[in-house]
């Protein structure tokens, strides 16, 4: 049975561990906040860029670019795994890895795994071929760093060194919910169930200005790196969000840990009390006799 | 009224959804398009210029600085992408003034800036003289 002093070390140890992860709550909630803004008002471009790529690539004939172009015969792909660099938030990161796992088991595709955020990469690392580990000066990357990786994939994609860029992150729905996510970047082209709802909702053509071609020229890698950015996005805000109800749910359990320990050093000390006053009562007793 | 509705939308902020219009002027590369209710379906590019919404008896009228960009018109909704965009009301006339010598003393320079550079430093003059205009609407 543990004696007094013991649990009295333990509670103060069990009262430091609330105050880190209160402390590390209320930092994620902060940054939650910011992360939410900004993907928030950044999914709307980046979808609607997205639809209209789509659309009018299906609806335009005869138009080709590098980033449209599938190529079936090509068996090689890259996975770019977007975790966090840190731990401590929850299922975030073992979730990606069992998605990540599951979708390599699945692909008969040869594929080469590139890295943003180390978490995932310790995890899976013994299991996938390496391509890149890529690092930031920030924990927050900025547009630029990212725009520098999706053009470096981009450019292997085009140059037929691999036939189909995938993209493995957390979409980010509330503050409590992510969904871990595989997503292909490239090629940029439409599902055959999707490119017949294309053909049904818009059963015209649009008017261009300029040329669909030249449109499409300068949409096309734009959309592409805004993809990648929103993904990112959507990681960091789903980061902090499973970080925040992680360290909330440890709140509640240090707090319940810390009355549990209390009762039962309070049951000890009255039980040490009762018995020396029973000692002390028996001995005047005795005394008496 | 015979209205439609328009979404402006940019990389990091949603400007506005949905707005009620019975008219609209938009600036494209060709030159501005005004577009009425039931327009024809059409896909263009957005140049650096003033985007204005009429908003008919019952809305109120808004304009927008926007540059570069892509406007799209389906049936009876429009949307525009635009990289930057800002409410007339929300611009700063010192601010654009500061930015349009800072751009002009660079592009003096222009011997030796890469062509990426130029095209920048001359679409950021560009924007700044429009901010300007309108600024001085504005202010009268």
């Amino acid at each position: 049975m543990a004696n007094i002093k013991e649990l009295k070390k333990k509670i103060k140890s069990t009262k430091g561990t609330l105050k880190i992860t209160s402390a590390m709550k209320l930092v994620s909630a902060a940054k939650l906040a910011k992360a939410q803004q900004a993907i928030q008002s950044s999914r709307p471009y980046a979808g609607e860029l997205e639809d209209t790529i789509k659309t009018i690539s299906a609806l335009v004939e005869n138009y080709s670019h590098q980033y449209l172009n599938e190529n079936k015969e090509n068996k090689r792909a890259a996975l770019l795994v977007i975790s966090a660099n840190k731990g401590l938030c929850g299922g975030y990161n073992s979730q990606l890895a069992k998605e990540v796992k599951k979708f390599l088991a699945n692909t008969d595709m040869d594929v080469k795994t590139y890295f943003i955020g180390k978490k995932v990469r310790e995890l899976i690392l013994s299991d996938v071929n390496e391509g890149k580990f890529y690092e930031f000066e920030k924990v927050e990357p900025s547009y630029l760093e990212i725009q520098g990786v999706a053009k470096e994939l981009g450019d292997l994609f085009s140059s037929g060194e691999f036939g189909k860029v995938y993209i493995a992150y957390n979409v980010f729905k509330s503050a409590i919910e992510f969904v871990p996510t595989v997503k292909t970047a490239l090629p940029m082209t439409l599902e055959e169930e999707e490119l017949k709802k294309v053909e049904e909702d818009f059963p015209f053509d649009f008017k261009y200005d300029p040329s669909p071609e030249a449109l499409l020229d300068t949409l096309i890698p734009e959309a592409y790196m805004s993809t990648v950015y929103t993904c990112v996005l959507d990681g960091l805000a789903a980061e902090h969000g499973s970080r925040m109800s992680a360290m909330d749910s440890a709140v509640s359990n240090c707090k319940d840990a810390i009355r549990t320990q209390t009762l039962k050093m309070n049951k000890l000390r009255q039980a040490a009390i009762t018995t020396e006053l029973i000692e002390v009562v028996s001995g005047a007793e005795s005394l008496k006799g | 009224m015979n209205h439609f509705t328009v979404d402006v939308l940019t990389p990091n902020k949603v400007i506005a959804r949905d707005i009620p219009c019975e008219s609209l002027l938009i600036p494209t590369v060709r030159g501005q398009i005004n577009v009425l209710p039931d327009h024809t379906h059409i896909v263009t590019r957005l140049s650096t210029g003033h985007l204005t919404i009429f908003g008919g008896a019952d809305d109120a009228d808004k304009s927008f600085t926007v540059s570069y960009g892509l406007c799209k018109v389906v049936g009876n909704k429009v949307s525009i992408l635009a990289n930057t965009c800002e409410e007339d009301r929300e611009i700063d006339a010192i601010r654009a003034q500061e930015a349009l010598d800072n751009a002009n003393e660079v592009l003096k320079g222009s011997d030796n800036l890469s062509d990426e550079d130029i095209v920048k430093y001359q679409r950021k003059a560009e924007r700044a003289q429009i901010r300007l205009q309108i600024a001085k609407r504005f202010s009268k």
